[in-house]
C-alpha cells in the first residue's frame, strides 16, 4: 500500500482521536463510574490501534494495543479505576502524542514505548482468563433481555396461541457481507411470523456489528423445527439452534452500564447518561479540505471584491442603470460568497481551549495547587490563522495563573477562600473582535510589587513611576524582561512571559489588557480581530493620499470647528461630550505633504480607541466606508510603524492601511 | 556573475547584463535577477516612514512592490525623472523590489574576463554597493550587486543610522 498518500489523513484522524481521549479521561478523572465514558475511550484507542496497525506504526499500535487491554478490564470492572491507572493512561497519551510527532517527523521507530508499555502491562496479569471471560461474556450476552413492554407483548401473544421461539444462528466463517446476509436472513424470517428483538440489534446485524452469531426473538405460530429447516437452507448460514422459551422465563434488560451496552442499545433502552456523548452522533457530513485550498479561495475572494470596486466605480461614472442594477447585483453576491467563504475558515475556540483541562491539571498536580478550569464560550468562532497563534499566549497565561495567581491550599484556606482555586476561561463575539478573558480568584497583582520591580530593573524612573495610573502600572508586566514572581519555577517566570504575550497578540492586530484586584484576582483580556484577511475600514483623505483606518479601532467621526480646538500643556484637545479627547495631525505624524487649500472652519477628526485611551485624528476629508483586503507591504520593507499593510482600491490606485495602535 | 561554464574552453564565457542608465553613467545587473521593466505609468503611493531611498509603492497586477530610487540610494543628485524612466523590477532573495533608473539602454554580452573588481568608489558609488565593473571599448559598465544594493536589513540600519 502506498503509505504517504494516506498519511495525512491518518494523522487528522490520530489528532482527532487522541483529542477525544484526552477530555474522556479528563472527564474519567471526575467520574470514574461514567461507562459511558469509557466506552468512548475504548472505542478512540481501538480504533486508533487499528488504524496504525494497518499504516504499519508498530510502536503505536502496540501501545494503544496494551491501552484498550486495560481499558477492556476496565469495561469490565475487573480492574477499578484509581487515580494511579489514570495516570498511567495519561502517559501512554502522552506517548502516543509524541509517536505521531514521530510519525511526521519520520522519527517513529527511535521513541521508547518499553515503559509505558510495562506499566500498563502490570494490569494485565490477568490478561490470559480475561480473555477468556470476555468470550463468555460475549456468549452471555447473546441472551435476549427484553423490556417490560415487549414482555406484556409476548404474554398477550402467547395466550393468543402464538410461542416465541429463540433461533441461534451463526453464520459461516468465511462468508462476504455478514450485515447483508444478516438483514436477508432477518426480512425471511419475518414471513414466518413477529421478530420482537434481535441481539445484536438490527442495526448492528445491518452494521456488520457482530462476529459470527446472533439470536433472533420471533414470535411465530410455526414449530421450532420448521423454523430451524426454513433458516438452515438459506446461504452462508452454519448453523441454527431453536428453543422455545416460556413467557415466564424471559430475561428483563439490564439498564445501564456493563458490556452489555453494545448489544441493547436500542432507543428504548437509552440511558440517561448517554446523551452528551451520543450528542456527537448528530454532527452534520464534513469534508476535510486542504487548508492551503481555502487560503487560495480567500485570495480569490479578496481579488474579486477589489475588483468590484472597480467595477461599482465604473458603473457609477457610467450612470447606465442596467449596469447599475447589475453591478449591485454583483456586489450582493460578492459579499455573500466572502462571507461563506470567510466562514469556511472559521473554527470554534474549543480547538485550542480543548487542550487546557489537562495543561491545567498537569499544572496543578506540578506546583501543588488545586485548580478547576471552567470554560464558556468554546463555540465562538475564529479565523483558523488566528487559532493557530493564540494557543502559545494562552498556555503563557494560564500558566501564569496557575503558579502565580492561584496561592497553594492552605494558604488559600487561611485567606478563607476555597481550597480549590478557580480560573475561567471565557470566550465570546463582540461586534468584528473575539473577546478571551482569564480570570483566576488568586492572590492578584501587586501594583506596588510592580512598581519596585520596575524600578529595580531600571524600567522607570521614580518620577515616572509617580505619573502613572494603577492601570498603567499593572500594564508594566508586558515589558519585556518582567517578572514579578519572587520564586523563579519550572512552570513559570523565566524573565520571558508577558511581553511575549504582548508581541503575539499585537502581531495579530489584538489587544491585551490586565486588570487585578489584589487579594482577589487577576483578568487577563485579549481582544482579537476575527479574520485577518478582510477589514472593513474608513478611507480619509490626507493632502494627495488616501489612506484606510481600520474602522475596529474607530469610536466616531465628529466635525470640530477650528475655534473649538484648545490648547492644552501644548497639545491640541478637543472637548466632546465633556471629555477631553488629545487631538493629532495626521498629516504631520505620518509626513504627508500637504494640500494648498488647507484653511476649513471645519475639521474632519476620526476618534480612535486603543483599549481606554482616545485620539482623534485630523484628517482633510472622510472619503468612504470600504472593505479592503489586507496585502503586506512585503518583507523588504518589514514592518513599518503605523503602517499594517496596503490595499489596492477601486481604481487600482494603493491605499496604506494605518495601523492605529501605533498611531493611539 | 559567471553564467555557465563553457565545455569549449575557445568559448569566452559571457553573462548577459541588463544595461540602465542612472543620469549619464551606465549601470548593469545579471539579466537572471531581474522580472521584467516596466514603464512608470501610475503614481507611486508614498510609503511614511519608509526609509529615505524607497519612492514608495506600485500595484503591479495585484502584487505590492516596493520601489527604490537608487539614485537616493547612491547619495547621486540627479534630475527629475523623464519620458524614459522605468522600474526594473528585480528579485532578491523572496522579495520583488523595483528599482527606478533614468533609462534602460540595452541588454549586452559580456566576457568574464572583461569584469574586474570595483575600485574603492566608482562613478559617485561605494564598492560596497558594487559587484565589478565591465570594461569594454569604449565603454564602462558599473555592475551592482543586488544583494546589497537592495538589502532590507541593511537599510533598516542606513535609515535608523541617518535618524539616529
Amino acid at each position: 500500500m502506498e503509505v504517504s498518500q494516506y498519511l495525512n489523513v491518518f494523522m487528522d484522524e490520530c489528532y482527532e482521536h487522541l483529542q477525544v481521549l484526552n477530555q474522556s479521561l479528563l472527564t474519567l478523572e471526575k467520574e470514574p463510574d461514567n461507562a459511558e465514558l469509557l466506552n468512548s475511550i475504548f472505542r478512540a484507542a481501538h480504533t486508533l490501534k487499528g488504524a496504525s496497525a494497518t499504516m504499519g506504526f508498530n510502536k503505536m499500535a502496540s501501545v494503544t494495543h496494551a491501552m484498550e487491554d486495560v481499558l477492556s478490564l476496565l469495561r469490565q470492572k475487573e480492574l477499578e479505576v484509581t487515580p494511579e491507572i489514570i495516570n498511567v493512561l495519561f502517559d501512554a497519551l502522552d506517548l502516543l502524542e509524541t509517536l505521531a510527532k514521530g510519525i511526521v517527523e519520520g522519527q517513529e521507530e527511535n521513541i521508547e514505548v518499553a515503559g509505558v508499555l510495562q506499566s500498563l502491562k502490570k494490569y494485565l496479569v490477568a490478561e490470559l482468563t480475561s480473555e477468556r471471560q470476555e468470550k463468555e461474556e460475549r456468549r452471555k450476552n447473546l441472551q435476549l433481555r427484553y423490556s417490560p413492554d415487549e414482555i406484556d407483548k409476548i404474554k398477550t401473544a402467547v395466550e393468543g396461541g402464538l410461542s416465541l421461539v429463540h433461533l441461534h444462528l451463526t453464520l459461516e466463517k468465511d462468508c462476504l457481507l455478514k450485515g447483508a446476509r444478516a438483514f436477508m436472513i432477518l426480512r425471511e424470517l419475518e414471513t414466518q411470523g413477529e421478530i420482537v428483538r434481535t441481539i445484536p440489534t438490527a442495526k448492528e446485524l445491518e452494521d456488520e456489528k457482530f462476529d459470527d452469531d446472533f439470536v433472533i426473538g420471533l414470535l411465530t405460530k410455526k414449530p421450532v423445527e420448521v423454523l430451524v429447516q426454513f433458516v438452515e437452507k438459506m446461504l452462508d448460514v452454519k448453523t441454527v439452534k431453536g428453543e422455545v422459551v416460556e413467557d415466564d422465563k424471559l430475561l428483563v434488560e439490564r439498564r445501564g452500564a456493563g458490556p452489555s451496552q453494545l448489544s441493547t442499545a436500542a432507543p428504548s433502552a437509552e440511558p440517561q447518561k448517554t446523551s452528551q456523548v451520543k450528542a456527537s452522533s448528530s454532527i452534520s457530513p464534513t469534508v476535510r479540505v486542504d487548508i492551503k485550498k481555502l487560503d487560495d479561495l480567500m485570495n480569490l475572494v479578496g481579488e474579486l471584491v477589489i475588483t468590484r470596486s472597480r467595477l461599482e466605480q465604473i458603473s457609477m461614472e457610467k450612470g447606465d442603470p442596467l449596469l447599475g442594477e447589475t453591478v449591485e447585483q454583483l456586489s450582493r453576491l460578492t459579499l455573500d460568497l466572502r462571507d461563506q467563504v470567510l466562514k469556511t475558515r472559521m473554527v470554534p475556540v474549543d480547538q485550542v481551549f480543548s487542550r487546557f483541562p489537562r495543561l491545567v491539571r498537569d499544572l496543578a498536580k506540578e506546583t501543588g495547587k488545586e485548580v478547576e478550569l471552567r470554560i464558556s464560550g468554546a463555540e465562538t468562532e475564529l479565523d483558523r490563522t488566528v487559532i493557530d497563534e493564540i494557543v502559545d499566549p494562552l498556555v503563557h497565561i494560564l500558566r501564569n495563573s496557575v503558579d502565580h495567581g492561584i496561592e497553594e491550599p492552605a494558604l488559600r484556606a487561611q485567606l478563607g477562600k476555597q481550597e480549590q482555586g478557580v480560573i475561567e476561561l471565557h470566550a465570546y463575539q463582540a461586534g468584528n473582535q473575539v473577546v478571551i478573558s482569564v480570570t483566576d480568584d488568586g492572590r492578584g497583582i501587586d501594583p506596588e510589587k510592580i512598581k519596585t520591580r520596575a524600578l529595580e530593573r531600571g524600567f522607570l524612573t521614580p518620577e515616572e513611576i509617580e505619573g502613572l495610573e494603577e492601570e498603567e502600572i499593572l500594564n508594566l508586566i508586558f515589558l519585556p524582561g518582567f517578572s514579578t514572581s519572587d520564586k523563579v519555577t519550572d512552570v513559570s517566570g523565566r524573565g520571558v512571559g508577558m511581553d511575549v504575550v504582548k508581541t503575539k497578540i499585537s502581531a495579530l492586530g489584538g489587544v491585551v489588557q490586565v486588570s487585578s484586584v489584589k487579594g482577589e484576582g487577576t483578568t487577563i483580556t485579549i481582544r482579537l480581530p476575527l479574520t485577518l484577511a478582510i477589514i472593513q475600514t474608513l478611507i480619509v483623505q490626507l493632502g494627495e493620499d488616501v489612506f484606510a483606518i481600520p474602522t475596529g479601532y474607530i469610536e466616531q467621526t465628529i466635525s470640530v470647528a477650528r475655534n473649538e480646538i484648545k490648547k492644552l500643556r501644548n497639545q491640541e484637545v478637543a472637548i466632546l461630550r465633556g471629555e477631553v479627547i488629545p487631538l493629532i495631525r495626521l498629516q504631520d505624524f505620518l509626513g504627508v505633504p500637504k494640500a494648498k487649500n488647507e484653511e476649513f472652519d471645519e475639521l474632519d477628526v476620526v476618534v480612535v480607541r486603543n483599549g481606554e485611551r482616545k485620539l482623534g485624528c485630523v484628517v482633510d476629508s472622510l472619503v468612504r466606508q470600504q472593505d479592503v483586503v489586507i496585502k503586506s507591504l512585503g518583507s523588504y520593507l518589514g514592518n513599518i510603524a503605523g503602517i499594517a499593510g496596503a490595499t489596492i482600491l477601486g481604481n487600482g490606485k494603493i491605499a496604506l492601511i494605518l495601523d492605529m495602535r501605533a498611531v493611539a | 556573475m559567471k553564467e555557465t561554464k563553457g565545455l569549449n574552453q575557445q568559448q569566452e564565457e559571457t553573462v548577459q547584463i541588463v544595461i540602465f542608465k542612472l543620469g549619464e553613467e551606465e549601470f548593469g545587473v545579471n539579466i537572471l535577477q531581474v522580472r521584467e521593466i516596466e514603464k512608470l505609468d501610475q503614481g507611486i503611493t508614498r510609503v511614511p516612514k519608509a526609509p529615505h531611498f524607497v519612492e514608495g509603492i506600485i500595484n503591479l497586477r495585484g502584487e505590492i512592490i516596493p520601489i527604490v530610487d537608487l539614485r537616493r540610494r547612491f547619495g547621486l543628485t540627479l534630475p527629475e525623472l523623464g519620458y524614459n524612466s522605468r522600474v526594473i523590477i528585480v528579485e532578491v532573495g523572496d522579495a520583488l523590489v523595483g528599482m527606478l533608473v533614468d533609462a534602460v539602454v540595452e541588454v549586452l554580452r559580456v566576457p568574464v574576463s572583461a569584469i574586474e573588481p570595483a575600485p574603492a568608489i566608482t562613478k559617485g558609488v561605494d564598492a560596497y554597493f558594487l559587484a565589478g565593473v565591465a570594461k569594454l571599448d569604449t565603454r564602462l559598465i558599473v555592475l551592482l550587486n543586488l544583494e546589497r544594493t537592495l538589502s532590507s536589513e541593511e537599510a533598516k540600519e542606513l535609515n535608523e543610522a541617518e535618524l539616529g
